[in-house]
């Protein structure tokens, strides 16, 4: 069935290409077989000359922008199940602002439109479900299709789903691959991605999930996404390879065949262990090349999302007050424990200067951004409106744990007993960026000038050098970019001048002020990684403590009965030129900002007052929403 | 009779004429595969831009061959009907022939044309009301009132405010863009203020704020001119959809269509 859709597409590049008078473009096209190059037509697209066009709020120091790259809609198989019927047009519309209807019934919309966003289904079984529930097609008749077209409540979606599952990890998996379907439902991806793209406004980009796992069912999933509107025939899914380092040996030749795209692995959290190892897929140590192909295709991690933050664990973290947030302790899709070494960003990093300073290379030098992860074609919504991203399985209190059961459970556990109450209502990307397009845009990931929310839309600049301007100084940003270098990026140590760091956030101004601003630092002792998080400014004139690096307590309240929170304390912008007091540019070292929100209500706390009940008693009641920068790396000069 | 059948040149023609008509049955019914010369060095090609190496004598033998066993399969799936009842065929080829109406080439838009299609659909080329203004950030609403103050006692504006994170202009921006940035209400509290004078202050997510207003811009039709290159590409789409909807349409003609009653 596969080869019979290639010598398909084969005629359909033929008729295309007689509109065609480029011969780049035709020798491009000629080479599709091998590289499954798809060119889809799009009247929409902009031409080239339009897109070189700097649009009005084109910015030399860039703009933020806001979006979500973690989207799954009906082509995906579990969304498929869980109720989902959203097409990725509808998604993309949710994203500039429309509405969509959640399988329960209500009613799903973005106070404040996105300004960039990815649907990325999965790609194994790209759309097969959804065609198992059309009675006409040939694969409604696998056993496995069963019912799969009256899928009833929560429970019977959540067996099916394990059924599926199951199926799918076992060896007859083959048996309902049928990649016929998943090129339909891939053109169709692309094509809605193309379409809704407008330079300027809105970038929607290409993109799908690569849903792997490890030996042992370690969580290794990684979206890729696309820089432009071409994309391959069909997307490198785990039925290809398993082993993520073949992922990036297809990027590399996509890459090379003019298709530039990069990979962020997520829900490194669930991956007992698996996401930042010490070692390759067959368990060799890891050398450069290992390196510099992980970097070359993977700048980002997805640090936060609905299944939990992956920032750091309380186990690897102790002395970090702010490191129990939103833990998900389970592997991904069970509830066997995952395993916090080898799952956690700081420890990646740390993992990777040590690296560095030991081998010369590493690994984990990655940006991060946040992303929902919706099964619902949407977002994760806030915690006021929280719509978890399961569809019929967790779409009100009651299935997702936060208000208990009309009759308890035997054993007397008044809760469901659910994996859905360790998730939560978060991930957005940032980025700084020219202009609101695909390519400006795609480069701030490149650049890793990016960062990672928990949902509000805090801004965070980030910048080190050794002639930054002073923070009231005209052409403060111009001076920043010229005299430093901005989130992301390298700078090499220098024992002769004074380095300075500059971190500034600004608060959501529909969410929540602020309460602290923090650098985390982590760096080489004595050939040991080290780590400590420093405040360094503090709301409501408060001073750092000299030896605690804490700011006072501002003494934000939250009320809750009914969720209100002081009106009085809390920062609109946290700014501060910063002095690392034990900075030594002999070592291999990196810097982050992370900023804390006064806390606020939790997703759960509102459930249960909405329900009229108290919010149970073993989950946090509110939550400091936040953000984190991508690093800054300081390399010594040997 | 015996005789006769006794004859071994009889069973001779007999035979031969048997095995003739069995060898021209099979041989007219077989259907063949002609794999061209183009065909082999297309193949040859694929091989050598996905390896980046010159396909062998052997290892371009083995990809004709594949190509074969592929094609026989499919044209074997084919005498079979596979390819009948199937929905996934069924909405390949309809998209297929869409891609085929679409790319119908249509006559480029005269410029009288192409302002009736503008005209006939304002509403996509309307903007929104906007807002340009000048502001003063200030964490203290009091500051904010000393400002005013003194401004109006003459002293010259930029010497007041912080410095913040948001822009001291703001320029052609609609209400859904700056309540997203400064905080729902902001805008609704710029209805209240005049233009041309330093005014305020009003209230942000952020804090307080002076205004000096230049300009509210009404809702406003983008005149053809400035808009043309969009029009045309609108207009493109419209033309590609129509084209498809012509192309139905055409076809429909051609059926007798009935449908049973319920």
């Amino acid at each position: 069935m596969l080869k019979f859709f290639k010598l398909e597409m084969l005629s359909i590049f033929l008729i295309l290409l007689v509109a065609c008078s480029d011969v780049e473009d035709l020798e491009l096209a000629m080479s599709d077989e091998v590289l499954e190059i798809n060119v889809i037509p799009d009247a929409t697209m902009p031409s080239s000359s339009a897109a070189m066009t700097e649009s009005a709020e084109y910015n030399s120091e860039r703009n933020a922008y806001f979006g979500d790259l973690h989207v799954h809609t009906m082509y995906s198989f579990d969304a498929f199940i869980f109720g989902t019927t959203s097409s990725p047009s509808d998604a993309y519309t949710f994203a500039k602002g429309g509405a969509i209807t959640h399988p329960a019934g209500f009613e799903m919309k973005l106070d404040i439109p996105l300004d960039f966003y990815g649907v990325s289904d999965h790609a194994f079984y790209l759309g097969v479900l959804r065609e198992m529930a059309n009675p006409n097609s040939e694969i409604s008749r696998h056993e496995i299709a069963a019912g799969m077209a009256s899928l009833g409540d929560a429970n019977d979606r959540g067996r099916k789903f394990a059924e599926v599952l199951g199926f799918l990890r076992s060896s007859r998996a083959q048996e309902i691959n049928d990649p016929a379907i998943g090129k339909t439902a891939w053109d169709d991806i692309v094509a809605t991605a193309n379409r809704h793209n407008d330079p300027g406004n809105f970038t929607a980009f290409i993109a799908y999930e690569y849903t792997t796992t490890a030996t042992d069912g370690g969580n290794l999933h990684r979206n890729v996404i696309f820089r432009g509107n071409v994309a391959p025939e069909l997307p490198f899914s785990r039925i290809d390879s398993t082993n993520p380092e073949d992922l990036w040996n297809w990027m590399d030749q996509i890459r090379s065949a003019g298709i530039e795209s990069l990979a962020i692995p997520h829900n490194s959290n669930g991956s007992n262990g698996n996401m930042f190892m010490l070692t390759d897929w067959l368990g060799n140590p890891l050398d450069g090349a290992y390196a510099e192909q992980r970097m070359r295709n993977e700048p980002l991690v997805e640090i936060t999302q609905v299944k939990g933050t992956s920032d750091t664990h309380p186990a690897l973290s102790p002395n970090d007050e702010w490191a129990d947030f939103e833990i998900m302790p389970f592997q991904v899709a069970s509830t066997r424990p995952s395993q916090p070494e080898g799952s956690y960003v700081r420890e990646a990093y740390l993992n990777g200067i040590k690296m560095q300073e030991e081998l010369g290379l590493n690994p984990y030098k990655f940006g991060v951004i946040g992303s929902s992860d919706t099964h619902n074609a949407t977002y994760a919504g806030d915690e006021d409106d929280y719509w978890s991203k399961v569809g019929l399985r967790d779409s009100d209190g009651v299935k997702r744990g936060s208000v208990p059961l009309p009759d308890p459970r035997a054993g007397g556990d008044p809760y469901a007993d659910t994996y859905f109450n360790t998730w939560g209502a978060s991930g957005l990307a940032g980025v700084w960026a020219e202009e609101n397009t695909r390519e400006s845009i795609y480069d701030s990931f490149r650049r890793k000038e990016t960062f990672g929310t928990t949902g509000p839309r805090m801004k965070v600049r980030f910048f080190a050098g050794y002639d930054l301007p002073s923070l009231e100084e005209e052409d403060f940003l111009g001076k920043s970019y010229a005299g430093g270098v901005a989130m992301g990026s390298d700078l090499l140590g220098d024992v002769n001048q004074q380095l300075s760091f500059i971190a500034w956030v600004a608060r959501d101004a529909n969410s929540a002020p602020l309460q602290r601003l923090q650098i985390v630092k982590g760096w080489m002792e004595n050939g040991e990684p080290q780590e400590i998080v420093y405040d360094v400014a503090c709301s409501d004139g408060g001073v750092v403590d000299p030896n605690s690096h804490r700011c006072p307590d501002n003494g934000a309240q939250v009320n809750l009965t009914d969720c209100r929170i002081s009106s009085d304390v809390g920062a609109a912008e946290l700014k501060t030129m910063w002095q690392d007091p034990d900075y030594d540019p002999s070592e291999n070292a990196f810097y982050y900002v992370r900023a804390l929100e006064n806390p606020t209500c939790r997703w759960s706390t509102w459930d249960a007052i909405r329900a009229g009940v108290e919010p149970r008693s073993d989950m946090a009641a509110t939550i400091q929403e936040r953000v984190w920068s991508s690093p800054i790396w300081i390399t010594p000069i040997q | 009779m015996q005789s006769i059948l006794k004859q071994p040149l009889l069973w001779f023609f007999v035979i031969g004429s048997l095995l003739f008509a069995v060898d021209s049955f099979f041989s007219e019914n077989r259907n063949e595969i002609y794999v061209s010369a183009a065909l082999q060095d297309r193949l040859g090609l694929l091989w050598e831009t996905q390896t980046g190496l010159t396909a062998s004598t052997e290892e371009l033998d083995s990809l004709v061959n594949n190509w074969i066993q592929e094609e026989v399969l499919y044209q074997e799936a084919l005498r079979l009907g596979l390819d009948q009842e199937d929905s996934i065929i069924r909405r390949r080829l309809v998209q297929k022939l869409n891609f085929i109406a679409e790319s119908d080439p249509q006559p480029e838009p005269e410029e009288a044309g192409l302002e009736f299609f503008y005209q006939s659909s304002l509403g996509n080329y309307t903007l929104p009301t906007r807002y340009s203004f000048r502001q003063l950030y200030f964490t203290q609403r009091s500051e904010a009132l000393t400002a005013l103050e003194q401004i109006a006692g003459g002293q010259p504006a930029n010497e007041f405010g912080e410095t913040s994170m948001l822009s001291s202009n703001y320029a052609y921006r609609s209400a859904l863009d700056l309540n997203a940035t400064l905080g729902s209400g902001f805008v609704e509290q710029l209805q209240d203020i005049e233009t041309s004078r330093w005014q305020g202050p009003i209230e942000s997510g952020f804090g307080s704020h002076l205004i000096f207003l230049t300009n509210i811009h009404p809702q406003e039709v983008t005149p053809f001119s400035a808009i043309q290159e969009q029009v045309l590409l609108d207009y493109r789409q419209y033309q590609q959809e129509n084209a498809r909807q012509l192309y139905l349409d055409n076809l429909l003609n051609e059926y007798e269509i009935m449908v049973e009653a319920r």
